[in-house]
Protein backbone atom coordinates (compact mmCIF):
# COMPACT_ATOMS: atom_id res chain seq x y z
CA UNK A 1 0.00 0.00 0.00
CA UNK A 2 1.25 3.49 -0.87
CA UNK A 3 1.67 6.11 1.79
CA UNK A 4 0.16 9.54 2.08
CA UNK A 5 2.76 12.16 1.22
CA UNK A 6 3.98 14.56 3.88
CA UNK A 7 2.19 17.38 2.06
CA UNK A 8 -1.07 15.45 1.96
CA UNK A 9 -0.80 14.71 5.65
CA UNK A 10 -0.22 18.42 6.32
CA UNK A 11 -3.42 19.20 4.44
CA UNK A 12 -5.35 16.77 6.61
CA UNK A 13 -3.80 18.30 9.72
CA UNK A 14 -4.75 21.80 8.57
CA UNK A 15 -8.33 20.65 8.08
CA UNK A 16 -8.32 18.98 11.49
CA UNK A 17 -7.01 22.17 13.08
CA UNK A 18 -9.88 24.21 11.68
CA UNK A 19 -12.55 21.63 12.45
CA UNK A 20 -15.11 22.91 14.88
CA UNK A 21 -17.38 20.64 16.87
CA UNK A 22 -19.87 21.29 19.57
CA UNK A 23 -18.56 21.38 23.15
CA UNK A 24 -18.13 18.10 24.95
CA UNK A 25 -20.57 19.08 27.70
CA UNK A 26 -23.64 21.28 27.95
CA UNK A 27 -23.46 24.52 29.87
CA UNK A 28 -25.95 23.10 32.38
CA UNK A 29 -23.45 20.37 33.26
CA UNK A 30 -20.59 22.81 33.63
CA UNK A 31 -22.75 25.29 35.54
CA UNK A 32 -23.93 22.60 37.96
CA UNK A 33 -20.33 21.75 38.81
CA UNK A 34 -19.39 25.40 39.12
CA UNK A 35 -22.36 26.04 41.38
CA UNK A 36 -21.40 23.07 43.57
CA UNK A 37 -17.93 24.53 44.01
CA UNK A 38 -19.26 27.97 44.75
CA UNK A 39 -17.74 29.42 41.61
CA UNK A 40 -21.13 30.70 40.52
CA UNK A 41 -22.58 33.22 42.91
CA UNK A 42 -26.00 34.52 42.10
CA UNK A 43 -26.41 38.25 42.50
CA UNK A 44 -29.64 40.00 43.45
CA UNK A 45 -29.85 41.18 39.90
CA UNK A 46 -29.49 37.75 38.34
CA UNK A 47 -32.00 36.33 40.82
CA UNK A 48 -34.38 39.03 39.67
CA UNK A 49 -33.98 37.94 36.08
CA UNK A 50 -34.13 34.27 36.89
CA UNK A 51 -37.25 34.28 38.99
CA UNK A 52 -38.79 37.72 39.11
CA UNK A 53 -39.93 38.26 35.57
CA UNK A 54 -41.31 35.16 33.89
CA UNK A 55 -42.75 37.18 31.05
CA UNK A 56 -39.27 38.40 30.15
CA UNK A 57 -38.03 34.85 29.86
CA UNK A 58 -41.06 33.95 27.76
CA UNK A 59 -40.35 36.94 25.54
CA UNK A 60 -36.74 35.85 25.33
CA UNK A 61 -37.81 32.37 24.28
CA UNK A 62 -40.09 33.64 21.54
CA UNK A 63 -37.57 36.15 20.27
CA UNK A 64 -34.78 33.63 20.38
CA UNK A 65 -36.68 30.95 18.54
CA UNK A 66 -38.22 33.15 15.86
CA UNK A 67 -35.14 35.30 15.38
CA UNK A 68 -32.71 32.48 15.89
CA UNK A 69 -34.43 30.28 13.38
CA UNK A 70 -34.40 33.12 10.92
CA UNK A 71 -30.67 33.54 11.47
CA UNK A 72 -30.14 29.82 11.33
CA UNK A 73 -32.07 29.24 8.15
CA UNK A 74 -30.23 32.05 6.49
CA UNK A 75 -27.00 30.62 7.84
CA UNK A 76 -27.55 27.18 6.44
CA UNK A 77 -29.03 28.27 3.16
CA UNK A 78 -32.61 27.05 3.62
CA UNK A 79 -35.69 29.01 2.61
CA UNK A 80 -37.47 30.90 5.35
CA UNK A 81 -40.92 29.91 6.61
CA UNK A 82 -42.52 27.37 8.91
CA UNK A 83 -40.87 29.13 11.78
CA UNK A 84 -43.83 28.71 14.07
CA UNK A 85 -43.92 24.95 13.73
CA UNK A 86 -40.19 24.65 14.11
CA UNK A 87 -40.15 26.93 17.11
CA UNK A 88 -42.74 24.96 18.98
CA UNK A 89 -40.93 21.74 18.16
CA UNK A 90 -37.71 23.12 19.54
CA UNK A 91 -39.41 24.00 22.80
CA UNK A 92 -41.37 20.84 23.34
CA UNK A 93 -39.09 18.10 22.09
CA UNK A 94 -36.83 16.43 24.62
CA UNK A 95 -33.13 17.02 24.25
CA UNK A 96 -31.17 14.65 22.11
CA UNK A 97 -27.79 13.26 22.97
CA UNK A 98 -26.18 13.19 19.59
CA UNK A 99 -25.54 15.59 16.79
CA UNK A 100 -27.42 13.30 14.42
CA UNK A 101 -30.62 13.42 16.37
CA UNK A 102 -31.87 16.79 15.15
CA UNK A 103 -32.38 15.27 11.72
CA UNK A 104 -35.46 13.56 13.06
CA UNK A 105 -36.93 16.70 14.54
CA UNK A 106 -38.49 17.84 11.33
CA UNK A 107 -40.34 14.55 11.07
CA UNK A 108 -42.02 14.81 14.43
CA UNK A 109 -45.42 16.31 14.93
CA UNK A 110 -44.95 19.83 16.09
CA UNK A 111 -47.10 20.93 18.99
CA UNK A 112 -48.96 24.19 18.70
CA UNK A 113 -47.44 26.92 20.82
CA UNK A 114 -50.69 27.18 22.75
CA UNK A 115 -50.16 23.67 24.11
CA UNK A 116 -46.88 24.60 25.78
CA UNK A 117 -47.26 24.80 29.51
CA UNK A 118 -44.73 24.93 32.30
CA UNK A 119 -45.18 24.33 35.98
CA UNK A 120 -42.49 26.74 37.04
CA UNK A 121 -40.03 29.32 35.84
CA UNK A 122 -37.22 26.85 36.38
CA UNK A 123 -38.98 24.32 34.15
CA UNK A 124 -39.48 26.93 31.44
CA UNK A 125 -35.86 28.02 31.82
CA UNK A 126 -34.68 24.44 31.44
CA UNK A 127 -36.81 24.08 28.30
CA UNK A 128 -35.31 27.27 26.96
CA UNK A 129 -31.78 26.05 27.60
CA UNK A 130 -32.59 22.76 25.87
CA UNK A 131 -34.06 24.65 22.94
CA UNK A 132 -30.88 26.69 22.56
CA UNK A 133 -28.80 23.53 22.64
CA UNK A 134 -31.13 21.78 20.17
CA UNK A 135 -31.02 24.76 17.88
CA UNK A 136 -27.24 24.85 17.91
CA UNK A 137 -26.99 21.12 17.31
CA UNK A 138 -29.55 21.20 14.51
CA UNK A 139 -27.76 24.10 12.86
CA UNK A 140 -24.47 22.26 13.01
CA UNK A 141 -26.02 19.03 11.74
CA UNK A 142 -27.67 20.71 8.79
CA UNK A 143 -24.53 22.67 8.08
CA UNK A 144 -22.59 19.43 7.95
CA UNK A 145 -25.12 17.48 5.91
CA UNK A 146 -27.02 19.87 3.70
CA UNK A 147 -24.92 19.41 0.59
CA UNK A 148 -27.38 21.28 -1.60
CA UNK A 149 -26.51 24.49 0.19
CA UNK A 150 -22.93 24.33 -1.04
CA UNK A 151 -23.06 26.11 -4.34
CA UNK A 152 -20.16 27.01 -6.55
CA UNK A 153 -20.05 30.54 -5.16
CA UNK A 154 -20.45 29.36 -1.60
CA UNK A 155 -17.06 30.69 -0.55
CA UNK A 156 -18.27 34.24 -1.08
CA UNK A 157 -21.56 33.40 0.59
CA UNK A 158 -19.79 32.02 3.63
CA UNK A 159 -17.55 35.04 3.87
CA UNK A 160 -20.55 37.36 3.79
CA UNK A 161 -22.35 35.18 6.31
CA UNK A 162 -19.38 35.07 8.65
CA UNK A 163 -19.02 38.85 8.49
CA UNK A 164 -22.72 39.33 9.22
CA UNK A 165 -22.59 36.96 12.16
CA UNK A 166 -19.50 38.70 13.50
CA UNK A 167 -21.42 41.99 13.40
CA UNK A 168 -24.35 40.46 15.25
CA UNK A 169 -22.05 38.99 17.88
CA UNK A 170 -20.33 42.36 18.27
CA UNK A 171 -23.65 44.16 18.52
CA UNK A 172 -25.02 41.83 21.18
CA UNK A 173 -21.70 41.93 23.02
CA UNK A 174 -21.79 45.70 23.08
CA UNK A 175 -25.37 45.67 24.27
CA UNK A 176 -24.47 43.19 27.00
CA UNK A 177 -21.98 45.65 28.43
CA UNK A 178 -24.89 47.78 29.54
CA UNK A 179 -27.22 44.91 30.35
CA UNK A 180 -25.13 41.84 31.17
CA UNK A 181 -28.04 39.94 32.71
CA UNK A 182 -30.65 40.65 30.08
CA UNK A 183 -32.04 37.26 29.01
CA UNK A 184 -33.06 38.37 25.52
CA UNK A 185 -29.61 39.71 24.69
CA UNK A 186 -27.93 36.71 26.23
CA UNK A 187 -30.00 34.23 24.27
CA UNK A 188 -29.46 36.15 21.03
CA UNK A 189 -25.74 36.23 21.74
CA UNK A 190 -25.59 32.50 22.43
CA UNK A 191 -27.78 31.63 19.44
CA UNK A 192 -25.57 33.71 17.16
CA UNK A 193 -22.50 32.01 18.57
CA UNK A 194 -24.16 28.74 17.57
CA UNK A 195 -24.76 30.02 14.06
CA UNK A 196 -21.13 31.12 13.90
CA UNK A 197 -20.01 27.64 14.90
CA UNK A 198 -22.29 26.12 12.26
CA UNK A 199 -20.84 28.38 9.58
CA UNK A 200 -17.33 27.47 10.59
CA UNK A 201 -18.26 23.83 10.50
CA UNK A 202 -19.48 24.17 6.92
CA UNK A 203 -16.20 25.78 5.97
CA UNK A 204 -14.33 23.09 7.86
CA UNK A 205 -16.26 20.28 6.13
CA UNK A 206 -15.76 22.01 2.83
CA UNK A 207 -12.03 22.12 3.45
CA UNK A 208 -11.93 18.46 4.24
CA UNK A 209 -13.99 17.72 1.14
CA UNK A 210 -13.01 14.10 0.80
CA UNK B 1 -11.32 35.02 15.50
CA UNK B 2 -9.53 37.70 17.44
CA UNK B 3 -10.63 38.33 20.99
CA UNK B 4 -12.48 41.50 21.76
CA UNK B 5 -12.09 43.90 24.69
CA UNK B 6 -15.44 42.77 26.01
CA UNK B 7 -13.70 39.63 27.19
CA UNK B 8 -12.10 41.70 29.94
CA UNK B 9 -15.48 42.79 31.27
CA UNK B 10 -16.76 39.25 31.10
CA UNK B 11 -13.67 38.12 32.94
CA UNK B 12 -14.32 40.51 35.81
CA UNK B 13 -17.92 39.41 36.02
CA UNK B 14 -16.98 35.76 35.78
CA UNK B 15 -14.45 36.15 38.60
CA UNK B 16 -17.27 37.65 40.65
CA UNK B 17 -19.33 34.52 40.02
CA UNK B 18 -21.67 35.87 37.36
CA UNK B 19 -23.10 32.82 35.59
CA UNK B 20 -24.00 34.67 32.41
CA UNK B 21 -20.46 35.98 32.02
CA UNK B 22 -19.05 32.52 32.67
CA UNK B 23 -21.42 31.03 30.11
CA UNK B 24 -20.37 33.58 27.53
CA UNK B 25 -16.70 32.80 28.09
CA UNK B 26 -17.47 29.11 27.85
CA UNK B 27 -19.56 29.53 24.69
CA UNK B 28 -16.81 31.49 23.01
CA UNK B 29 -13.91 29.25 23.95
CA UNK B 30 -15.33 25.75 24.54
CA UNK B 31 -15.18 24.66 20.88
CA UNK B 32 -11.42 25.25 20.83
CA UNK B 33 -10.63 24.20 24.38
CA UNK B 34 -12.69 21.03 24.13
CA UNK B 35 -11.12 20.22 20.77
CA UNK B 36 -7.64 19.93 22.24
CA UNK B 37 -8.98 17.82 25.12
CA UNK B 38 -10.74 15.55 22.65
CA UNK B 39 -7.64 15.14 20.52
CA UNK B 40 -5.32 14.41 23.42
CA UNK B 41 -7.71 11.87 24.95
CA UNK B 42 -8.73 10.02 21.80
CA UNK B 43 -11.82 8.84 23.68
CA UNK B 44 -14.98 11.02 23.62
CA UNK B 45 -16.38 9.84 26.95
CA UNK B 46 -13.11 10.32 28.76
CA UNK B 47 -12.68 13.66 27.03
CA UNK B 48 -16.09 14.84 28.25
CA UNK B 49 -15.15 14.00 31.85
CA UNK B 50 -11.77 15.66 31.60
CA UNK B 51 -13.29 18.69 29.90
CA UNK B 52 -15.43 19.30 32.98
CA UNK B 53 -12.30 19.29 35.12
CA UNK B 54 -10.57 21.59 32.67
CA UNK B 55 -13.38 24.14 32.81
CA UNK B 56 -13.55 24.01 36.58
CA UNK B 57 -9.81 24.68 36.67
CA UNK B 58 -10.16 27.55 34.23
CA UNK B 59 -12.88 29.16 36.35
CA UNK B 60 -10.93 28.55 39.57
CA UNK B 61 -7.84 30.11 38.06
CA UNK B 62 -9.58 33.14 36.56
CA UNK B 63 -8.40 35.49 39.34
CA UNK B 64 -4.79 34.63 38.45
CA UNK B 65 -5.22 35.56 34.79
CA UNK B 66 -3.09 38.68 34.28
CA UNK B 67 -3.86 39.37 30.66
CA UNK B 68 -0.26 38.79 29.55
CA UNK B 69 -1.57 36.58 26.77
CA UNK B 70 -4.96 36.27 25.12
CA UNK B 71 -7.52 34.56 27.28
CA UNK B 72 -7.90 31.75 24.77
CA UNK B 73 -4.17 31.07 24.81
CA UNK B 74 -4.08 31.09 28.61
CA UNK B 75 -7.08 28.78 28.86
CA UNK B 76 -5.58 26.51 26.20
CA UNK B 77 -2.47 26.02 28.33
CA UNK B 78 -4.61 25.06 31.30
CA UNK B 79 -6.51 22.61 29.11
CA UNK B 80 -3.33 20.93 27.92
CA UNK B 81 -1.81 20.72 31.42
CA UNK B 82 -4.98 19.50 33.04
CA UNK B 83 -5.63 16.91 30.34
CA UNK B 84 -2.10 15.52 30.45
CA UNK B 85 -2.27 15.35 34.25
CA UNK B 86 -5.61 13.58 34.10
CA UNK B 87 -4.27 11.11 31.57
CA UNK B 88 -1.27 10.46 33.79
CA UNK B 89 -3.52 9.88 36.79
CA UNK B 90 -5.49 7.21 35.03
CA UNK B 91 -2.23 5.70 33.80
CA UNK B 92 -2.99 6.29 30.15
CA UNK B 93 0.42 7.85 29.82
CA UNK B 94 1.83 6.78 33.15
CA UNK B 95 5.00 5.58 31.46
CA UNK B 96 5.05 8.28 28.88
CA UNK B 97 8.60 9.33 29.62
CA UNK B 98 9.73 5.76 29.01
CA UNK B 99 7.37 4.92 26.17
CA UNK B 100 8.24 8.03 24.28
CA UNK B 101 11.70 6.67 23.57
CA UNK B 102 10.44 3.20 22.82
CA UNK B 103 9.83 2.49 19.12
CA UNK B 104 7.48 -0.36 19.91
CA UNK B 105 5.11 1.99 21.70
CA UNK B 106 4.34 4.07 18.64
CA UNK B 107 0.89 2.54 18.34
CA UNK B 108 -1.38 0.93 20.83
CA UNK B 109 -2.61 -1.64 18.33
CA UNK B 110 0.26 -1.91 15.93
CA UNK B 111 -0.58 -5.56 15.32
CA UNK B 112 -3.84 -4.54 13.69
CA UNK B 113 -2.41 -4.43 10.18
CA UNK B 114 -5.79 -4.35 8.48
CA UNK B 115 -6.95 -1.16 10.17
CA UNK B 116 -7.92 1.61 7.77
CA UNK B 117 -8.60 5.03 9.26
CA UNK B 118 -11.54 6.97 7.90
CA UNK B 119 -10.29 10.26 9.26
CA UNK B 120 -7.20 11.76 10.81
CA UNK B 121 -9.04 11.83 14.14
CA UNK B 122 -9.59 8.09 13.92
CA UNK B 123 -6.02 7.54 12.86
CA UNK B 124 -4.75 9.58 15.80
CA UNK B 125 -6.68 7.23 18.03
CA UNK B 126 -4.39 4.45 16.86
CA UNK B 127 -1.29 6.19 18.12
CA UNK B 128 -0.03 5.48 21.60
CA UNK B 129 -1.06 8.17 24.12
CA UNK B 130 2.49 9.52 24.21
CA UNK B 131 2.89 9.66 20.45
CA UNK B 132 -0.57 11.17 20.09
CA UNK B 133 0.29 13.84 22.65
CA UNK B 134 3.47 14.79 20.78
CA UNK B 135 1.71 14.80 17.41
CA UNK B 136 -1.31 16.79 18.61
CA UNK B 137 0.76 19.32 20.52
CA UNK B 138 3.24 19.90 17.70
CA UNK B 139 1.39 19.50 14.45
CA UNK B 140 -2.11 20.53 15.48
CA UNK B 141 -1.61 22.92 18.39
CA UNK B 142 1.66 24.48 17.27
CA UNK B 143 3.87 23.74 20.29
CA UNK B 144 7.62 23.65 19.78
CA UNK B 145 9.61 20.55 20.68
CA UNK B 146 11.12 22.42 23.61
CA UNK B 147 7.65 23.25 24.93
CA UNK B 148 6.52 19.68 24.40
CA UNK B 149 9.58 18.47 26.25
CA UNK B 150 8.64 20.66 29.21
CA UNK B 151 5.02 19.50 29.15
CA UNK B 152 5.79 15.82 28.86
CA UNK B 153 9.09 15.60 30.69
CA UNK B 154 11.03 14.37 27.67
CA UNK B 155 13.90 15.75 25.63
CA UNK B 156 13.26 17.84 22.51
CA UNK B 157 15.07 15.14 20.58
CA UNK B 158 12.71 12.51 21.93
CA UNK B 159 9.80 14.66 20.88
CA UNK B 160 11.18 15.04 17.35
CA UNK B 161 11.77 11.33 17.07
CA UNK B 162 8.29 10.51 18.28
CA UNK B 163 6.74 13.01 15.91
CA UNK B 164 8.58 11.55 12.95
CA UNK B 165 7.33 8.08 13.78
CA UNK B 166 3.80 9.25 14.49
CA UNK B 167 3.59 11.01 11.14
CA UNK B 168 4.93 7.97 9.32
CA UNK B 169 2.28 5.85 11.01
CA UNK B 170 -0.48 8.29 10.16
CA UNK B 171 0.62 8.44 6.51
CA UNK B 172 0.31 4.70 6.40
CA UNK B 173 -3.04 4.53 8.19
CA UNK B 174 -4.49 7.18 5.90
CA UNK B 175 -2.88 5.95 2.69
CA UNK B 176 -6.18 4.73 1.24
CA UNK B 177 -7.36 8.34 1.02
CA UNK B 178 -4.93 8.88 -1.84
CA UNK B 179 -6.78 6.38 -3.99
CA UNK B 180 -10.23 7.49 -2.87
CA UNK B 181 -9.76 11.18 -3.45
CA UNK B 182 -7.26 12.87 -5.72
CA UNK B 183 -8.42 16.16 -4.13
CA UNK B 184 -5.84 15.84 -1.38
CA UNK B 185 -2.97 15.96 -3.80
CA UNK B 186 -4.62 18.69 -5.82
CA UNK B 187 -5.05 21.08 -2.95
CA UNK B 188 -2.66 23.76 -1.87
CA UNK B 189 0.03 23.05 0.61
CA UNK B 190 -1.29 23.09 4.13
CA UNK B 191 0.40 24.04 7.33
CA UNK B 192 3.85 22.63 7.68
CA UNK B 193 4.97 22.59 11.26
CA UNK B 194 8.53 23.55 11.94
CA UNK B 195 10.57 20.76 13.40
Amino acid sequence: MSHLSEEQLDQLIAAERSRVEEPLNSWRTIAARAREEGLIRESERSRFWRSGEPWLRAAAAILLLVGGIGIGRATIGLPSGTTGATASTAVTDPPSNTAAAPASISNTNPSPASNISFASVDEASAALDRAVLEYQRASQFIAANNLSARTSDSAAVYRARAEALDKIVNATKSALQGAPHDPVLNQYYLATMGAQAATRQVVSVGLRGF
Amino acid sequence: MSEMPFDQLDLKRAIAGDERAMQRLWSQHAPHIDAVVRRLCGDPELAADISQEVWMQIFRALPSYRGDSQFGTWAHRIAVNRTLNALRKIRRIAKLEIDIEDDSAITEMDSDRTFVAESIEQAMGKLSPGARAVFVLHDVEGYTHIEIGEELGITPGGSKSQLFKARAKLRKLLAHLVDESPNIAGKGKGHVASV
